[in-house]
């Protein structure tokens, strides 16, 4: 018998987000192509959807 | 003294407060566990009664003599990168990770033994309730009687999942979710059962606390909406003030739990009332400074960088 919660489960269809950064392990922190701070552009994070209340939480449930 | 900040090489929300602390010109270093062994190189000695450890991570050397604080952000599970991952092996690099850790004299946000506490949902309820706040009525079960009970007591019932997920399966959603008496709860005996008295909302209340700093940020909700966190709406979310009530608790709150950092979820309601529902220990706050502009990354990078002891929250509780 599947737990009763786990019927309120569903696949959100959500697809692995490519992100258009990279981490620069000497600055410590992911970078443009440009070399600027992803963070530097405000519009492409909330874009990438990276900062959400729900962003990691396939391996972090402290959204 | 260098900052240690333990997450995932992608975690953007780290680069917001890493940012930071290079513009104040405060050391930092970056690992994710996951790279331990592999990118990162450890070492602990304990001779003549002294005790030393080093950390390097992609050239950035870290000792324990020198630790000003640790932000647990986004860490991997240690050794997950490494060249032949284990069960093994993750344990073992975690009793020499956090075993080195736990022997130098720093502050923690959060301090592992504190938010392993502080995610239990159940224990979050009780001590919102000790805290003041307004909390609706729950139960969690594993009996479908009482189960039943609850719900035809309080007519409309949100069912929801005190550990999120299922792990493991990318792509699994399992939102806060509306159910009537008439549901079949039969399997309530194959699992836990959280049940809580469904708040009809008016907006969703996101409360950020870094150390004695609060920032609030309120969402109006679209009619019927149940969880804030999924569905696209058009609001977007805006400062408020935190009434001096809620303040109060959430100091208690987080005094109480030994909490540097936490993240509040609010329901309020048609009368503006703040119905405690969840106290995130590891909440995301991107997505918050992103729509209101409150300088939250900020202020995690304030507290990280400056040394005088919290007294509020002790570094290492016991």
């Amino acid at each position: 018998m599947r737990p009763f919660t786990l019927n309120y489960a569903y696949r959100s269809g959500l697809t692995t987000m490519v992100t258009p950064y990279s981490f620069d392990a000497s600055r410590q922190l992911n970078v443009l192509p440009d070399g600027s701070p992803a963070v530097s552009d405000r519009d492409l994070l909330m874009a990438a959807g990276t900062t959400t209340s729900t962003a990691g939480s396939a391996t972090h449930f402290d959204d | 003294m260098t900052v240690l900040i333990l997450t995932s090489e992608e975690d953007v929300t780290a680069d917001m407060v890493v940012a930071r602390l290079h513009e104040t010109g405060t050391p930092v270093v970056r690992l994710d566990p996951a790279d331990l062994p592999g990118k990162a190189v450890l070492s602990a000695e304990y001779a003549h009664g002294d005790f030393g450890g080093h950390l390097s991570v992609n050239g950035h050397v870290l000792s324990m003599g020198g630790l000003r604080s640790v932000w647990v952000r986004r860490p991997g599970e240690p050794a997950a990168n490494a060249a032949h991952p284990s069960p093994w092996l993750t344990a073992e690099t975690r009793q020499a990770l956090f075993g080195m850790l736990y022997c130098a004299s720093t502050r923690w946000m959060n301090h592992p033994r504190n938010a392993d506490q502080a995610r239990l949902k159940p224990w979050q309820l009780r001590v919102a309730h000790l805290s003041g706040f307004a909390v609706p009525p729950t139960v969690f079960t594993t009996a479908p009687r009482l189960a039943q009970q609850f719900a035809e007591e309080h007519k409309d019932v949100v069912v929801k999942s005190a550990s999120g997920p299922p792990p493991g399966e990318p792509g699994m959603a399992l939102p806060t979710t509306l159910i009537g008496p008439d549901a079949d709860f039969s399997a309530v005996a194959a699992g836990p059962a959280l049940l809580q008295r469904y708040i009809p909302k008016r907006a969703d209340i996101r409360l950020t606390c870094v150390g004695t700093r609060l920032f609030a940020a309120r969402k109006q909700a679209e009619p019927g909406q149940v969880d804030g966190r999924y569905g696209e709406t058009e609001h977007s979310w805006e400062a408020v003030a935190v009434p001096g009530r809620i303040g109060r608790a959430v100091h208690e709150y987080v005094s109480f739990a030994g909490l540097a950092y936490a993240a509040f979820d609010f329901a309020e309601d048609g009368d503006g009332t703040w119905w405690f529902l969840e106290c995130n220990q590891g909440g995301q706050f991107g997505f918050i400074e992103l729509e209101t502009g409150q300088p939250i990354s900020a202020a995690v990078a304030h507290w990280l960088s400056h040394s005088e002891a919290d007294r509020r929250v002790r570094a290492s509780q016991w």
